[in-house]
């Protein structure tokens, strides 16, 4: 499943790459996690619960690797998720652009991302996966952009 | 046959209705033993891949769970499955057997291929354990396109061989190459034909029960062919075959997929019951059948015929690839028959056809009804309208100018058929059969007066008619055993399973017709190999032909045991006797006779010894081994409409004139047909089997995989035509699958015609609404 | 474990059930009645058709414990107490509206519902009231034509 797309951040760049590496902060964006920890100098776990269709709630065991990092520029994502209903494999790459704009900075956000997914979940969902993946996206940029601003 | 037959030809309502109708007829789930356990299967979710770990500590803890078993626990039972087809004897024929193991080891090869087995005293038990079972598995590039397969560097599905490359044959007829020059016209295109699940309502399922004081295995098992499963499963437990009973009771649909054997499932529940001394079951769920039962898929066909500027074909060359999926257990039946009834009813002296099959990682493909052969079919009938269109001649002429004629019979067409037998028609009579279908639908009229009217008034209707052959009733052979009971009723058993082709009636008309005795006092006893337990099984349109022609050798054995008894208890020639009513009487006296009962009576008696060489009772069992099988042909038409703008398509009109020799009941022939049809419009037009680049399925239900409803199919037109065989004395040739073969060719043909002009040419199958949208916007662009 | 009352074919049950079984589980595991069946789980093929209150349902997407105060008919009640086949039975048997037999439970129960509320239905009414049952045997040729015999329309 390829999701790609643009999103513009409230702030600075340098703000928006510190809350884009705080695993307390992306745990509450990210819509269905119920945990997400740091257990290494560039690398997470965690659990999610996710709905697609008609599987709800499907718990997913998920392991984050950053790579490749730029600060505060560019990033890359390696997801390993695995649940009971299927797995999902693949990266995502982010870049941020900052942008001065007349009400103050702003960052640009273009991410492109590849994930592999596989078992009942793409057997069943398959029609959804997009669209659930989008709007996952959409609420955790959202919810970040939110968070941005109460920060600064 | 008697004279007046009363059953031959006789449309009899059937025998096994009263129990499916009120829900007491037996299947496989309804199957409940004291004590029985439930079984779920852990299975991969990578198509390819190397399994590093599999752990089921946890699975094992859970309350409700009996056992889990892994490869390792399986020890020497751990083995691959056997070659069910041997391929043929033919020259030059490269075959790599590569079979699946009962579960998976080291690595997993496609989708769906079971891992681990968990045993719970509920399916949901077993189901929520699933979870607990943690598989690690890295993950290999997936082999899903044909042509990437066997490019240089790509991943091997299995690495002892150089290629994924299963399998290399070439059959040939005449000397192609040596014509070719000589013709007015080649036409040459790429065909894609893929196909689907089998989509039997009845998923599979499998049930064990294991006597450990008898030492006796009793399996019920949704298979096309009990008594192979038996023999197997019986050598490879360490059992006498006749320790094991295997009953297939009432199976709901089979269409080829439930006769691949030796299925994972098959083999671990009987050894896990012995092991466990407990009864087992296992039912398949609709989405495990999409990954765990085999299906067909999809073949290339690069192709070409040469032609004179009349429209007479010099000649074909074919090259194919055939996708086998991940395992190759069925061997070369499937393209075999791509390439035999590629040449049809058609004269076609010189032939080359060559194709490779090739490992992929998904499902491994086995017979489904047609089997290969509607991809044969698409190909000739296709390359004959796109010449006919080149040549300026009629489509239907084109058929006429190259069909064999009635004096040809029987036909060598020097190649190979999967019987490993060569391909020879055995009768039939094809031009009557197309002038009758192009009558029935109205042919001429049509695209004389009615089409041109419809066109001037923007609308795309379009005619299709299509031929085919079909190779059916092949051996090795069926056997039947017949006898009269005491109470004057009959019974017949017999080796072939059913799955809803009517054989509790139409063996029951046969032998019904040799005793005299009402069609309804027949009792057919199928598939239970305590009843009987030689023979093979229901595939390739044989069960009426082989086993029919066995019940009808028993019945004319028992016949004979009835008139030399009767002779002798009533002191009359058995020339001057009758049989009718459920009675043995003199011809000219009726009132002197005794019934069947009473007779059946003597022939056991309390007193008096049975002399030497004869033996008690009024039963036979005789068997039926055809030389080779017999051809059922026949001609499909079709009248559609193609919404222009929605790309959605109207069956208006669909006929099929039928050939499939004697008729036993033309009610259950018809009905073999309508289904046929059915599914060859599902195949046509709604069913596709979506895989992406990783080799995951992602239809994998019927929400998503289409099976056409009563509101997609139309009603049929059919009309049958007889050429007895010659190869059975009831001259009955094969009907399972002709409905589906030439489905895809009549709706690629109609639709082109539809939309005649525009641009549009049809090389694939399926189609479907954006298929056939994304066609006709492409031909729009070619042309502006 | 949940408490459930229900009348199936006429007669009470009283049972206590896990909340997660199925209604199709409940018929054919824990009442034995093994004519309805079940042929995809997700409630598109029709094959577990009962009749709920009168209205036809699919119990393979109902759980047990929804019926629990409802009144159900399945397969089993068409027939006499003695096993005459009733007239649309009947009528399939003549027409050949079955083969394999799988599926037919499901249509007679859609059709039972659907004949007693549409007592003659045209061939197109007759083929949209069957659009939601799957048959992969018959084509529906003669699933349709068993429902005109029904209707007591003849066969050609």
């Amino acid at each position: 499943m390829i999701l790609n797309g643009t999103f513009t951040f409230n702030g600075p760049r340098a703000k928006v790459w510190e809350l884009l590496q705080d695993p307390a902060v992306l745990a509450k964006a990210l819509p269905g996690t119920k945990s997400l920890t740091k257990v290494g100098e560039n690398s997470y776990e965690g659990v999610m619960k996710v709905s697609v269709g008609p599987m709800s709630a499907a718990e997913f065991a998920v392991n984050v690797e950053l790579k490749d990092q730029v600060p505060p520029e560019r990033f890359v994502m390696h997801v390993d998720g695995k649940g009971g209903v299927g797995f999902t494999k693949g990266t995502a790459t982010i870049e941020l652009l900052e942008i001065k704009d007349q009400a103050g900075p702003v960052t640009v956000m273009n991410y492109s991302s590849d994930m592999q997914i596989g078992g009942k979940i793409a057997a069943v969902g398959q029609r959804l996966l997009e669209s659930v993946g989008k709007m996952m996206t959409k609420q955790a940029l959202d919810a970040l952009n939110a968070e941005l601003k109460a920060r600064l | 046959m008697p004279a007046g037959a009363r059953y031959l030809n006789a449309r009899v309502v059937r025998n096994e209705d009263a129990r499916l109708l009120t829900g007491r007829a037996l299947f496989v789930d309804d199957v409940q033993l004291p004590g029985m356990l439930h079984v779920a299967f852990v299975r991969s979710e990578y198509a390819h891949g190397r399994i590093t770990s599999v752990d089921v500590s946890a699975a094992r803890q859970r309350p409700g769970v009996a056992a889990v078993y892994t490869a390792e626990d399986l020890g020497a039972y751990l083995k691959p499955g056997p070659i069910l087809v041997s391929p043929p004897p033919i020259p030059g024929l490269v075959f790599h057997p590569c079979t699946q193991l009962p579960l998976a080891k080291d690595k997993v090869r496609h989708v769906g291929e079971p891992i681990a087995m968990i045993v719970a005293e509920s399916r949901y038990v077993a189901e929520d354990a699933l979870r607990d079972v943690s598989v690690d598995i890295d993950p290999i590039d997936a082999i899903v396109d044909l042509e990437k397969g066997l490019a240089p560097g790509a991943p091997l599905i299995h690495e002892h061989l150089q290629s994924n490359a299963a399998a290399h044959v070439v059959q040939r007829k005449g000397d192609y190459a040596g014509v070719r020059g000589s013709a007015d016209l080649i036409v040459r295109r790429r065909f894609l034909y893929d196909r689907g699940v089998s989509a039997a309502m009845e998923n599979r399922a499998v049930a064990v029960q294991w006597n450990a004081r008898a030492e006796e295995l009793t399996i019920w098992d949704t298979t096309q062919a009990p008594i192979p499963i038996r023999n197997g499963l019986a050598q490879m437990l360490g059992l006498l075959e006749s320790q094991v009973n295997v009953i297939a009771p009432f199976v709901g649909g089979g269409f080829g997929p439930k006769i691949m054997m030796f299925y994972p499932e098959e083999l671990l529940l009987p050894w896990a019951a012995m092991r466990l001394n407990r009864s087992l079951k296992w039912t398949e769920d609709r989405q495990e059948n999409f990954y765990a039962t085999t299906q067909e898929r999809g073949q290339v066909h690069d192709a070409e015929m040469a032609l004179t500027k009349d429209g007479r074909i010099l000649g074909v060359h074919d090259v194919f690839l055939f996708d086998t999926g991940a395992y190759d257990p069925y061997g070369l039946t499937i393209p075999i028959n791509t390439q035999c009834t590629l040449l049809g009813p058609y004269d076609i002296p010189h032939y080359e056809s060559e194709f490779t099959a090739v490992f992929t990682n998904k499902t491994i493909v086995t017979p489904v009804r047609g089997a290969g052969r509607q991809h044969g079919v698409f190909v000739s009938e296709r390359l004959l309208d796109l010449a006919a269109r080149e040549l300026g001649v009629d489509r239907v002429e084109i058929r006429k100018r190259n069909l064999l004629g009635p004096d040809r019979f029987p036909v060598n067409h020097e190649i190979m058929f999967q019987d490993s037998a060569p391909l020879i028609y055995d009768s039939g009579d094809y031009l009557p059969t197309l002038e009758q279908a192009a009558e029935m639908i109205g042919y001429d009229a049509f695209v004389r007066d009615e089409q041109p009217k419809l066109r001037a008034a923007g609308r795309h209707v379009g005619i299709g008619v299509a031929c085919y052959v079909e190779g059916t009733g092949i051996g090795p052979y069926e056997g039947a055993r017949v006898t009269v009971e005491p109470s004057g009723k009959v019974r017949c058993a017999t080796g072939v399973g059913t799955q809803g082709q009517g054989h509790f009636t139409v063996f029951a008309q046969l032998v019904a017709d040799a005793l005299g005795v009402d069609v309804e006092h027949v009792k057919v006893v199928t598939g239970d190999t305590r009843e009987f337990h030689w023979g093979t099984g229901t595939f390739a349109s044989r069960g009426a032909v082989v086993a029919g022609s066995a019940c009808h050798a028993a019945a004319m054995a028992v016949r004979e045991k009835i008139l030399n008894l009767a002779s002798a208890v009533l002191n009359v020639p058995k020339e001057q006797l009758e049989l009718a009513d459920g009675r043995v009487f003199v011809a000219v006296e009726p009132d002197r006779g005794l019934s069947l009962g009473e007779l059946s009576a003597k022939a056991n008696p309390l007193r008096g010894a049975v002399r030497p060489g004869t033996e008690p009772g009024l039963e036979s069992t005789a068997y039926f081994g055809p030389d080779r099988g017999s051809t059922a042909s026949g001609v499909h038409a079709m009248i559609l409409e193609v919404d222009a703008e929605t790309a959605t398509v109207e069956i208006k009109r669909y006929l099929v004139v039928h050939d499939c020799g004697t008729i036993i009941n033309p009610m259950l022939v018809e009905g073999q047909i309508h289904g046929g049809v059915a599914h060859g419009i599902g195949n046509a037009f709604y069913e596709q089997l979506v895989y992406d680049e990783q080799g995951q399925l992602l239809n994998a239900s019927f929400m998503d995989y289409l099976i056409p409803t009563a509101t997609d199919v139309p009603s049929i037109e059919t009309a049958h035509r007889e050429t007895p065989s010659p190869y059975n004395p009831m001259g009955l040739k094969g009907v399972g699958e002709a409905g589906c073969i030439p489905t895809g060719a009549l709706f690629a043909q109609a639709v082109e015609d539809a939309l005649a002009g525009s641009g549009v040419e049809i090389t694939e199958i399926p189609l479907s609404p954006n298929r056939l949208f994304e066609l006709i916007e492409r031909a729009k662009e070619g042309r502006t | 474990m949940i408490a459930l009352d229900v009348s199936v074919n006429g007669v009470r049950y009283s049972r206590e059930v896990e909340p997660r079984l199925l209604l199709s589980d409940f018929l054919r595991l824990d009442l034995g009645l093994t004519g309805t069946h079940v042929g995809c789980e997700h409630g598109v093929c029709g094959a577990c058709t009962v009749l709920f209150d009168g209205e036809p349902v699919r119990s393979c997407i109902m759980l047990a414990v929804q019926a629990d105060g409802h009144d159900l008919r399945t397969v089993e009640s068409l027939a006499s107490p003695t096993g005459e086949l009733n007239p649309l039975q009947t009528a399939f048997r003549n027409a050949h509206g079955l083969q394999c037999g799988f599926c037919t439970p499901g249509f007679l129960m859609t059709l039972t519902a659907f004949l007693r509320d549409n007592p003659n239905p045209n061939d197109v009414e007759i083929r949209d009231a069957l659009s939601a049952n799957l048959c992969r045997c018959t084509g529906y040729h003669n699933i349709v034509e068993a429902t005109k015999l029904a209707c007591g329309r003849t066969l050609p």
